[in-house]
């Protein structure tokens, strides 16, 4: 899975990247909504038919799309069987294995079929909002919840994904180090982990230790300029687009 | 008035080390100083007391006959702070959005912070990677990204701990050149480090430290010769205008 891009940012002028990340959101969660209580599979034919138009509005790749869901229909298969052998209705003659319907069959298709929906919808917001407007965004819908403090979940959440490619930096480099002095050679999987794992956990805290420092100094504070969002006729023309889509799909 | 000032400073840790022991020291605003010291012996823990990161046992630090204790936020943006490690001072996830967290916590309005950000991208000459992530940037680079959020702030001091660590040659020339740079624009400017040779040519003044005690302070060619019985390498060459690697 290391080679995994799809859900990674890609850069692009495209109408979809312009959007007000605010907009953009509520359209996703609309989709998902649909594409989660849509009963049929002409449902879900509209929805695919739409999404991927909005996928290559975004200027992303549907040959990179179909080369890295390959990893999620291993996924997609064991829940196709699963339904298939566990919802209870008329039996598929002539197969070698006995159990399988056609009712456990067709439900297993179709929850396969959302979760690559899902999917897509996923790739398209992760693909056309960095994650530093995901952030912003998230910010804003979280200011009005009481007790919820959004500027620190905001901050948290930033300086999850600051931390994290550093500390999978660190553990590379530690591991490294650990085999030039024949790490290797030792057989109990528990010992390399702990002489990985403790090293590496101290590090992290020292490291968090001196971030927070660094931030003081720059006198951090919960009371912050807001981001500005700008919101154009195109996003409110955008949001119509996708109202209609999904009232469509559920109520027709 | 100087504008830095500290008075009897001593920093204790709770696990008993003595990391600064009776500090007096004044710095008169447009100086160039060089903290020079072994391993240990209190230059950080000194440099941390200048933006109240740790907090004296006893002493105080004043910032323009103030004490920074009365009002943290104002010695903060005052005396901006560049550590020795720079991924752990950037927090942005791009270059600008790095660059205007500082604006940000004062709360300044969306256009001044745009302003700004914009304009000290400008002048440590960032402009061209603003959309660039930091982690992706040259061991100089993000040290002069560290140096634009704290120029961001507007500070009229500005110390660096161990300026040079781990920086190429062309780093090294990179940032040494933007330190002297904003010397000759007026700011006063306090360089912890060992490297002598790098940058004592541009010093006004040299202050050695060990066991958490200033133990000389004066003019850099007075004190030059005295370098090494304090652990530190003195550069080769008999002149202090030659201990620069700017040519």
């Amino acid at each position: 899975m290391a080679e995994l891009t799809l859900f990674h940012y890609i850069a692009k002028k495209t109408l979809i990247h312009g959007m007000d990340g605010r907009i953009k959101l509520i359209c996703m969660i609309l989709f998902t909504m649909a594409v989660g209580f849509s009963q049929k599979g002409l449902d879900l034919a509209v929805l695919t038919a739409v999404l991927l138009m909005v996928y290559m509005a975004a200027g992303l790749s549907i040959k990179r799309l179909m080369t890295e869901i390959r990893y999620f229909l291993v996924l997609i298969g064991i829940i196709v069987v699963a339904h298939s052998f566990t919802i209870p209705g008329t039996a598929i003659p002539g197969l070698p294995v006995q159990g399988m319907t056609w009712e456990g069959l067709r439900s297993g298709l179709l929850f396969g079929w959302r979760l690559m929906l899902m999917l897509i919808i996923g790739n398209i917001m992760t693909g056309t909002t960095s994650f530093s407007l995901f952030k912003n965004v998230v910010e804003w819908f979280l200011r009005p919840v009481p007790f919820i403090p959004a500027a620190r979940v905001a901050m948290m959440f930033s300086l999850t994904l600051v931390l994290i490619p550093a500390i999978f930096d660190q553990a590379s480099e530690m591991l490294d180090a650990q085999k030039a002095r024949c790490i290797d050679g030792r057989k109990n999987p528990i010992a390399r982990i702990s002489f990985l794992a403790g090293p590496l956990l101290f590090h992290t805290f020292m490291r968090a230790d001196e971030i927070v420092q660094a931030m003081e100094s720059r006198c951090y504070s919960e009371v912050r300029t807001p981001t500005a969002f700008q919101t154009t006729p195109t996003d409110w023309l955008l949001l119509g687009f996708t109202v209609a889509a999904c009232l469509m799909v559920l109520l027709i | 008035m100087a504008i830095l000032e500290i008075r009897h400073l001593t920093h204790i840790f709770p696990n008993g080390t003595i990391a600064l022991n009776d500090i007096n020291l004044s710095v008169e605003a447009g100086e160039f100083v060089v903290i020079a010291g072994a391993n240990g012996s209190g230059k950080t823990a000194l440099l941390r007391h200048l933006n109240g990161l740790l907090r004296p046992t006893s002493g105080e630090v004043l910032l323009e006959g103030v004490p920074i204790a009365k009002d943290l936020t104002r010695a903060r943006r005052k005396i901006g702070l560049i550590f020795q490690n720079s991924d752990n001072q950037i927090v942005g996830q791009t270059v600008s959005e790095d660059v205007a967290f500082g604006p940000e916590n004062l709360n300044l309005s969306r256009e001044e912070v745009d302003r700004l950000v914009k304009e000290i991208l400008e002048a440590v000459g960032l402009s061209d990677l603003a959309c660039r992530q930091p982690h992706t940037l040259s061991g100089g680079q993000k040290k002069r990204l560290a140096v634009a959020g704290v120029l961001a702030m507007r500070p009229q001091i500005i110390a660096f701990d161990e300026p040079f660590v781990a920086l190429d040659y062309q780093g090294v020339l990179q940032v040494l050149s933007q330190i002297v740079d904003l010397h000759r624009k007026g700011h006063t400017i306090l360089v912890v480090t060992h490297d002598l040779e790098k940058v004592l040519a541009h010093a006004t003044r040299l202050i050695i430290m060990e066991k958490g005690r200033i133990v000389r302070d004066g003019d850099p060619a007075r004190l030059i010769g005295d370098v090494e019985t304090y652990g530190i390498k003195k550069p080769s060459g008999e002149s202090v205008e030659t201990m620069t690697w700017l040519s």
